[in-house]
């Protein structure tokens, strides 16, 4: 690699001859986000009996520089709603205004009284299928959001919802999801915790949150781009969405630490 | 009107002789045939209010707000034209969302108000046009809190240059309406429609520009102002359509809301109270037009 | 001879503030034949009269179904309502597609009440010229709203509009009361009743003549269905115990 990034991932002079001009562009082929700058890590959910309980950790990251630490990866839609950026943290920005131009808009159409709003209100299957046509459009653009999302709340039926759609625009439903990294360390666990939508049948809400805590500090163990602080929401029926921002992971256990060789400051 | 039939008057956009442009003063016309609307501005915060006449038994009660909120802290209400009305609406939305997506904040009121005279007043212009058959009364709170950005995902550096001035107060309740010329002025009580005559003097009696008046008994006065401009046309049904909005503290946390049916009812018991033992009141009676016009 | 200078076109107000060219469009309205719009707790519930240009021809389509929710009935230019049933359809399918939610009635009606608003103050355009009943179910349950060319929309109970929809009207005032807890077939033998009244002396509501659009909500949840012909027999039968099998009579127009 040289130090002309206007020359990253395009066909090399050297190997293909120059670019012929007269074939597209004066200046070549237009291109687009190649790689996300400030970059949020895993974002894991568990769906329970009456709810889904959905974490994300506070750190935004530039390359392995640990940038900004108290960064709201969780963002309230409304009532029953609540959406977890993975990836690139000015997507999510552009995203989360986004979301809230559609959340204003939405409201303009309210009627008088309270119980018909909360029926008319989009839920989480529809902004799923939302955010699912908007990352779709902007792949097939070439110019893909680079995010991870996981839709969280209920669905019109009231029922506990979970979905993923991805920078590519795929999207998925499962009883457990994890982005990033969550997807190999969390999504294990969390599996074992709620194999199918039977078991999610019978999960209460603490143990849910008991798992996702656990796997928190699995996922800050390992994940070298992860935080001890993070951010956890709890969408349950008939009760107003939880959002606590400033979680701490508790009872840490480093002592393994010692045993281990070959790098860092030790002497061997 | 003297000039009528001259032919200076069947176009947009033409002076007459004498300086005029006849269209916009019949659009005017469209106003005053138009149910009262109302806006009170109090110390902590603005109440519109709005006399909607029922022309049909079949219409559903309590539906056909006609009161629309405008990115989430500002009220409009108009008297003429509905679908005038609601196409100023839809505008005010489309510059609200747009000034969004430039400074990433909500619009304030008084850019607003300014935007939209100037739609207004475009429409003034061409003769392809007509104008707004419509006087619209813009309400609203600016935040007196600091904002974060729209899309702020975190709370910045604690420390260093931050741009902030010690001591600086913003916000407050704003009220404006915007006139068929494009014409609007800052308001402490603004009135328009049909029964604009006797809501103005019923406003000037309530020392507004002293800021002493609280939201609650705005919501009192808006309502015992409709009742009383609606003793000209005594004759038809109408319902009270009422909003507010307040400061971040007050009842609706710097949202334009409806009024609560309890407040509302209370504020309509008061006000035909006070209604009771007065005689009425004489007005020049304006001759009612078509559907179009409530 | 007298002539009225303000009528020429929408963008033109009288002295007095009205729009000539909306009011008559909104006589447009008046030329085509009724229809009648009921909603109850659980059902919204369309009835019209179809007009043949003569006896050998077909005859006119009056209620649209526009998504599996709800339809429209028209009366007006038959033209000018394919062209908004058209736009609705695309506004609800894409709402079905964006979000995975049926459109909401309320917000349907708003956006042919603006589109129709530009064509009164534009010079060019004219107003639609026709009246619109919409009727169907969302996630607020049953609603009926009536559209005129004036870009007027409003939330009804229950609403007749075209020729002679004011007897139709007279009716439905006289019965508002009866309509909210109304079952299905109720609903729809008011409407037909409603219908009826808007009849001239020498004609009848037939197998023929006659549209229902019927659509539910809630334990009654049924999807919205165009029922005419044979299917509607029986209606007119239990609604209209001593009729005979009239023909119908003369003097019949079409809409424009």
């Amino acid at each position: 690699m040289n130090h002309f990034p206007h020359g990253w991932g395009r066909p090399r002079d050297d190997v293909y001859g120059a670019y012929n001009h007269a074939y597209l562009q004066p200046d070549g082929s237009k291109q687009h986000t190649q790689s996300p700058i400030v970059t949020g890590t895993s974002v894991i959910a568990v769906k329970f009996k009456d709810g889904v309980v959905i974490a994300a950790d506070n750190l935004a990251s530039y390359g392995s520089l640990a940038r900004f630490t108290d960064v709201k990866r969780l963002r309230r839609f409304n009532s029953r709603v609540v959406l977890g950026f993975g990836g690139d943290v000015s997507d999510m920005q552009h995203l989360d205004r986004l979301l809230s131009t559609l959340s204003i808009r939405e409201d303009y159409s309210s009627t008088a009284s309270e119980s018909d709003n909360a029926a008319r209100e989009l839920n989480a299957r529809n902004l799923h299928t939302y955010l699912a046509k908007v990352m779709y459009k902007r792949r097939s653009e070439f110019n893909p959001l680079w995010n991870a999302i996981l839709v969280v709340g209920l669905d019109g039926e009231s029922q506990p919802f979970l979905a993923t759609v991805d920078l590519l625009g795929t999207t998925f439903s499962a009883p457990t999801l994890a982005t990033g990294f969550g997807a190999h360390l969390a999504q294990p666990i969390l599996r074992r915790a709620v194999p199918d939508e039977a078991a999610v049948a019978e999960m209460t809400r603490e143990k849910a949150v008991g798992v996702v805590r656990e796997c928190m500090k699995v996922l800050f163990y390992r994940d070298a781009r992860s935080i001890d602080k993070y951010s956890m929401a709890v969408v349950e029926k008939e009760k107003e969405v939880e959002l606590v921002e400033d979680e701490q992971l508790e009872q840490q256990s480093w002592a393994f630490a010692e045993g281990i060789k070959g790098y860092g400051t030790q002497t061997v | 009107m003297t000039s009528i039939g001259t032919g200076y008057d069947l176009s947009n956009s033409v002076f007459s002789p004498d300086g005029r442009n006849f269209q916009v003063e019949y659009a005017v016309k469209a106003v005053e045939n138009g149910g009262t609307a109302i806006g009170i501005r109090c110390k902590d915060g603005v109440v519109l209010a709005l006399e909607k006449l029922i022309h049909s038994r079949l219409l559903k009660k309590d539906a056909n707000k006609r009161i629309a909120t405008v990115d989430r802290k500002v009220g409009v209400v108009s008297a003429g034209l509905l679908p005038d009305g609601r196409h100023f609406v839809s505008r005010a939305r489309d510059e609200a969302a747009q000034w969004r997506s430039i400074y990433k904040s909500p619009i304030p009121t008084s850019s607003l108000a300014d935007r939209m005279g100037g739609y207004v007043q475009a429409y003034t212009l061409y003769s392809s046009v007509r104008p707004f058959g419509v006087t619209a009364i813009v309400g609203g709170w600016d935040s007196e809190a600091e904002l974060g950005v729209d899309g702020q995902v975190g709370s910045g550096p604690k420390v260093g240059a931050g741009g902030k001035r010690e001591g600086a107060k913003s916000g407050g309740p704003y009220l404006y309406m915007i006139e068929p010329s494009g014409l609007y002025w800052g308001y402490y009580g603004a009135a328009t429609g049909k029964g604009r005559q006797a809501a103005k003097a019923e406003l000037e009696k309530l020392n507004l520009a002293d800021g002493e008046i609280s939201l609650e008994q705005g919501v009192k006065e808006a309502a015992r102002i409709i009742y009383v401009a609606h003793e000209d046309s005594k004759d038809k049904e109408f319902e009270l359509e009422m909003t507010w909005v307040s400061s971040l503290e007050g009842p609706t946390k710097g949202h334009h809301q409806e009024v609560p049916k309890a407040l509302r009812e209370e504020a309509e018991r008061l006000a035909k109270k006070s209604l009771e033992p007065e005689d009425e009141e004489e007005e020049a009676r304006v001759e009612g037009g078509d559907r179009m016009e409530e | 001879m007298f002539r009225n200078n303000y009528d020429n076109d929408s963008v033109t107000f009288s002295p007095q503030g009205r729009i000539f060219q909306v009011e008559y469009a909104q006589e447009a309205v008046k030329q085509g034949s009724v229809v009648v719009g009921i909603v109850s707790k659980t059902h919204a519930v369309l009835a019209a009269l179809k007009r043949n240009a003569e006896e050998l021809s077909s005859y006119q389509k009056k209620i649209i179904e526009i998504d599996t929710h709800y339809g429209i009935a028209l009366a007006g230019l038959a033209s000018d309502a394919r062209v908004l049933s058209n736009f609705m359809k695309q506004q609800s399918l894409a709402s079905r597609l964006t979000y995975d939610r049926p459109m909401q009635l309320a917000d349907i009606t708003a956006r042919i009440g603006d589109r129709a608003q530009i064509n009164t103050q534009q010079y060019g355009k004219r107003p639609y010229g026709v009246g619109l009943l919409i009727a169907g179910v969302d996630a607020t349950g049953p609603h009926l709203f009536e559209f005129q060319p004036s870009g007027v929309t409003q939330e009804m109970v229950a609403c007749g509009i075209g020729a002679r929809s004011q007897m139709a009207r007279t009716y439905l005032e006289r019965n508002l009361e009866q309509f909210e807890g109304s079952n299905r077939e109720e609903l729809i033998r008011h409407a037909l009743r409603a219908l009826k009244e808007s009849l001239s002396q020498d004609k009848e509501l037939t197998v023929d003549n006659t549209s229902l659009g019927v659509v539910g909500t809630g334990d009654a949840k049924e999807r919205f269905r165009l029922f005419e012909g044979t299917e509607i027999q029986s209606w007119l039968e239990t609604t209209f115990e001593n009729q005979g099998s009239t023909q119908e009579g003369e003097g019949m127009d079409v809409d424009k």
